[in-house]
């Protein structure tokens, strides 16, 4: 009786009416002004030629999208885009949970220890993170070199060298965030009953079974949801190893669809083609969100 | 008998694999401690530990640029939109869970949404409105739009979420007002939350860059962040050992936030993990 | 109709996903009483509760208080205190906070608010635990910082939503004491929601049951346990349950149970005869059955089919035809698959509608000189091994 009564109709204040708004209020007004009407006035702006200090938006419908298929490099920003997405995956979605697996089912000691080391990096700025790897991979002095060199190898310069150049980026990018999207993870482990694994392991299932077969499908909902953070987060992380070290270079071998939105914008100040870019970015995203809501939301939000 | 586990049933395996990983997670922050004390000869040619500890790098950075001011700058920035993103997420969050109101679960649901809008979307119109309001260049231009968090909402509110309900039934019984049970039962109740959510504010806030590089141009304005750049944009290539002892000024704080309070954060981020 | 009255007019409560908890309840709880809401999971008591706490809102009709109607009156200012099951302590808060706190939110003198700490802490033997926060406590300790906390406010309606449910039952069963003695120093309208019948009889002056958001029955204990209005409140008070046995009226002074018959006593006969109708349920107690060696044309023939002891007691389970029935005896004279018969105590039994379950009534003979003896409260006191074991 307790427990219907509390679940079915839960106590509703008498009078409260505008109370709720004034508690959101705060947070709605920032979100309004610096997220909503953004959001609509980038749209707006992809519909237009503009430079930020012309008096005069002129339209130009869908020109600034048709525009950007017109792009010669168009092929090499979405194609760098698709890399960047599949290594994020690799290094920030398969890779953690694969390891929470083994921190949660497979050691048995120094669990904690484990936990914590692994989180640091992720209160590092990227900035930082960026400006280390940088040294460490230094192609003449750094320590990668000097290590290569003991196998008599030369370290390539990796910033003009297309292909490694988003390679790296990406392990920048995912020292920073495998921490995060590890914690995450592990916490999806916690949903898995031990006993369960314990069952299996006594009667002998290899642990790659285990996994794919009990540990993912138990915790699946996690497991997407840390897939499209990845992907969010990654996309959006990569923006800062690029602006700072290579600017989408060498010959827009390492730039994305991020990157480039902002080139255009703040680099030949064309804010139309990029708040079209802007837009499809946002598509991209929202194709992201629809599966986090189908998937996730329901096993999180709405489980009580 | 401890010792021992370790390598029974080839866990000795797993912790090697746990150990390679601990070490590209470390070993990046531990060259930056080493190397900020080196000389730039010691870095190049020298081995892991410094020949002889230096602190040239650090007087150095201070007379390039004003290292207090820019410190400061990151502090101040980082501690407002904190105290605000704390306060309008606690209050949202509030809202969320202990009110009923027609569209509450769609508005929250927006909300959330914002969490996948990606800051380029949001970019250009941002700067258009922090330049009109004559912000460029300011620290408050910074801190603006970024005064309210979605994520937070979500923090807190998971939190709340998890106190019990008898617990403000009974004092809507005794006649206390939602201001007051806010301040007086559940920010007590939910502070553990409350706090790591702040925490990780400040480091995020701390660590910010693209927003920053968009609104800041002179150096006594930059954050730390910024600064960094300071000693990488030099053509004729970065000079390390200023770099290293950049990124040491940089991190200290957010890692010792993290030491300090990393049970906090930890079992915030554990609780609002999804479970199955 | 005193003014400090709780009365339900035409209640109804229903959720927005249209599930109705309530049907339409009209109830009186007197001021000063101690009313327990009773009934078995879901039935809508503790909706019932929480309507008058103001923490359920009140779909259709009137729910008047003191005197007005107050469906629209928020939680506080109703003048309800509450302990709840969990007891929701403000786990931030030492004892005395606990206790104090509201209390000081609305400026109550600061002297006054210490006199009725004290006297609070020293009605409930809490003194000593004051300055502890609730996770320092044990489960009755709690519990009775819940009550004290409600208590000091001398509210005029304090409202318990199984306030002993997580009690162990050893002390359980010294609360619940505490709790009828500290009715009658304040003298509150005390309105106590249970699902455990044997709380409800001890604790109640009246008992309110219910099921499936119907109040089935409103009356003391001893008129709930003696004269049930209905087959749910005959079945669901008294432990085991009373035997419910299918029957025809056949005129004259027969009762037929399947092909054997019964002879019903003039006071039974007018009864059924004014009803009118045939198909009736005859319903025995357990410790009213009193079973007899051998098959006998007098009463009902049955076989033993099981013999359960209570230590103190045996349950005898017989079947009549494919009814299984039982009784309840201090001693046990057959085994399992030899003949019994019994003739039912025409004192104690009750006859109901087959079709509408209700009571058909009792003959005025049984209601006179009857004394509101305690001995029932024994009996339901003894037959619940499990609940008080």
């Amino acid at each position: 009786m307790k427990r219907n009564s509390s679940s079915a109709g839960r106590f509703i204040p008498r009078n409260s009416g505008i109370k709720p708004w004034l508690f959101i209020l705060p947070a709605a007004l920032v979100f309004a002004v610096f997220m909503f009407y953004p959001l609509i006035y980038t749209v707006y702006l992809s519909f237009f030629d503009w430079n930020m200090i012309k008096p005069v938006k002129e339209f130009v419908g869908l020109q600034n999208y048709f525009d950007i298929f017109k792009d010669p490099n168009i092929g090499k920003i979405f194609g760098n885009t698709l890399i960047y997405i599949i290594l994020l995956l690799i290094f920030d979605f398969i890779a953690p949970y694969i390891f929470s697996f083994i921190l949660s089912f497979v050691i048995k000691m120094g669990k904690n220890f484990y936990r914590s080391v692994i989180f640091l990096p992720s209160v590092i700025s990227l900035v930082v993170g960026t400006m280390l790897f940088v040294w460490i991979l230094n192609p003449i002095s750094g320590p990668a070199a000097k290590l290569m060199g003991l196998f008599g190898l030369t370290a390539p310069v990796w910033s003009t060298t297309q292909g490694l150049v988003i390679v790296i980026i990406s392990i920048m990018t995912s020292w920073k965030i495998f921490g995060y999207n590890f914690i995450v993870a592990l916490s999806g482990m916690g949903g898995v009953p031990l006993e369960v694994i314990e069952a299996a392991r006594m009667d002998d299932i290899p642990l790659h079974r285990i996994f794919l077969n009990i540990v993912v499908p138990m915790s699946s909902s996690t497991g997407i949801y840390v897939l499209i953070l990845s992907i969010v987060q990654g996309m959006q992380q990569v923006f800062t190893p690029i602006n700072m070290i290579t600017q989408g270079g060498p010959d827009y071998g390492s730039t994305n669809l991020i990157y480039n939105v902002y080139n255009e914008a703040f680099g030949f100040y064309k804010t139309g083609t990029a708040s079209a870019y802007a837009i499809l970015m946002l598509l991209l995203f929202g194709v992201l969100l629809f599966l986090e809501f189908k998937y996730v939301e329901k096993g999180v939000y709405y489980e009580n | 008998m401890k010792i021992k586990g370790i390598f029974k049933d080839g866990q000795i395996f797993w912790h090697i694999l746990m150990f390679i990983l601990i070490l590209i997670s470390v070993c990046p922050i531990l060259f930056a401690f080493t190397g900020s004390v080196k000389t730039l000869e010691d870095l190049y040619n020298g081995g892991f530990f410094p020949r002889e500890i230096i602190f040239d790098n650090f007087k150095r950075i201070a007379a390039a640029v004003p290292i207090v001011r820019i410190t400061l700058n990151t502090f101040i920035i980082a501690a407002c939109v904190t105290a605000f993103k704390v306060i309008t997420s606690t209050l949202a969050a509030y809202a969320f869970v202990y009110f009923d109101f027609r569209g509450k679960q769609i508005i929250y649901f927006i909300l959330i949404s914002t969490i996948f809008i990606p800051f380029t979307v949001t970019m250009i119109p941002n700067y258009l409105t922090i330049s009109k309001l004559g912000l460029v260049d300011k620290i408050f231009g910074v801190m603006l739009p970024q005064l309210a968090d979605a994520s937070g909402i979500f923090l807190i509110r998971q939190a709340m979420r998890a106190v019990p309900k008898p617990l403000t039934e009974i004092a809507h019984l005794d006649g206390i007002s939602e201001l007051r049970i806010l301040k007086d039962i559940i920010i007590p109740v939910t502070r553990p939350a409350i706090i790591s959510t702040g925490i990780i504010f400040f480091i995020n806030s701390w660590n910010e860059y693209v927003w920053p590089t968009l609104i800041l141009r002179s150096n006594e304005n930059f954050t730390l962040s910024l600064a960094m750049q300071v000693f990488t944009d030099s053509e004729g290539g970065v000079e390390y050992t200023m770099t290293m002892a950049m990124a040491v000024i940089t991190m200290i704080l957010p890692i010792a936030l993290y030491l300090i309070f990393q049970r906090y954060i930890m079992s915030t981020f554990a609780s609002s993990g999804i479970k199955g | 109709m005193a003014g400090k009255d709780i009365i339900f007019e035409n209640v109804k409560k229903s959720y927005e996903d249209k599930t109705t908890v309530i049907e339409n309840l009209n109830l009186t709880i007197k001021e000063g009483e101690r009313l327990v809401l009773l009934g078995p999971s879901g039935c809508g008591k503790s909706t019932t509760l929480r309507m008058i706490a103001g923490l359920e809102d009140v779909t259709e009709g009137k729910l008047i208080m003191d005197g007005k109607v107050v469906n629209d009156i928020p939680s506080g200012k109703r003048g309800v205190s509450m302990v709840f099951q969990n007891y929701a302590l403000y786990p931030h808060m030492t004892v005395e906070k606990n206790i104090t706190y509201a209390l000081s939110v609305h400026k109550v003198d600061k002297n006054d608010i210490k006199e009725r700490l004290e006297q609070v802490l020293e009605i409930l033997g809490l003194k000593e635990y004051a300055g502890r926060k609730p996770k320092e406590l044990s489960g009755g300790q709690r519990q009775r910082v819940a009550l004290a906390r409600a208590l000091v406010k001398r509210s005029d309606y304090l409202l318990l939503d199984e306030p002993l449910s997580n009690l162990d039952a050893k002390l359980r069963l010294k609360a619940r004491k505490e709790l009828v003695k500290i009715h009658e120093l304040y003298g509150q309208t005390f309105i106590y929601v249970t699902h455990d019948q044997v709380e409800a009889m001890t604790v109640a002056n009246r008992i309110a049951l219910m099921k499936d958001g119907v109040l089935q029955m409103l009356d003391t204990p001893y008129r709930v346990y003696h004269r049930p209005a209905n087959v749910f409140t005959a079945t669901f008070i008294g432990s085991p349950s009373m035997n419910i046995i299918e029957a025809e009226w056949g005129g004259g002074e027969r009762l037929m149970v399947g092909d054997q018959c019964l002879k019903l006593p003039q006071m039974w006969k007018e009864i059924v005869e004014k009803h009118g109708r045939t198909k009736l349920y005859l319903g025995i107690r357990p410790e009213n059955l009193k079973l007899c060696p051998g098959h006998n044309s007098e009463g009902l023939n049955a076989e033993v089919e099981y013999v359960e002891d209570y230590g103190n007691r045996y349950g005898i389970y017989i079947k009549l035809g494919e009814l299984e029935l039982i009784s309840m005896a201090d001693s046990v004279f057959a085994g399992r698959g030899e003949k019994v018969h019994f003739v039912p105590d025409y004192d104690h039994i009750h006859l109901f509608d087959r079709e509408n379950t209700n009571s058909l009534g009792y003959p005025a003979e049984l209601e006179e000189g009857k004394e509101e003896s305690n001995s029932f409260m024994q009996a339901i006191l003894n037959e619940s091994p499990k609940q008080e074991d």
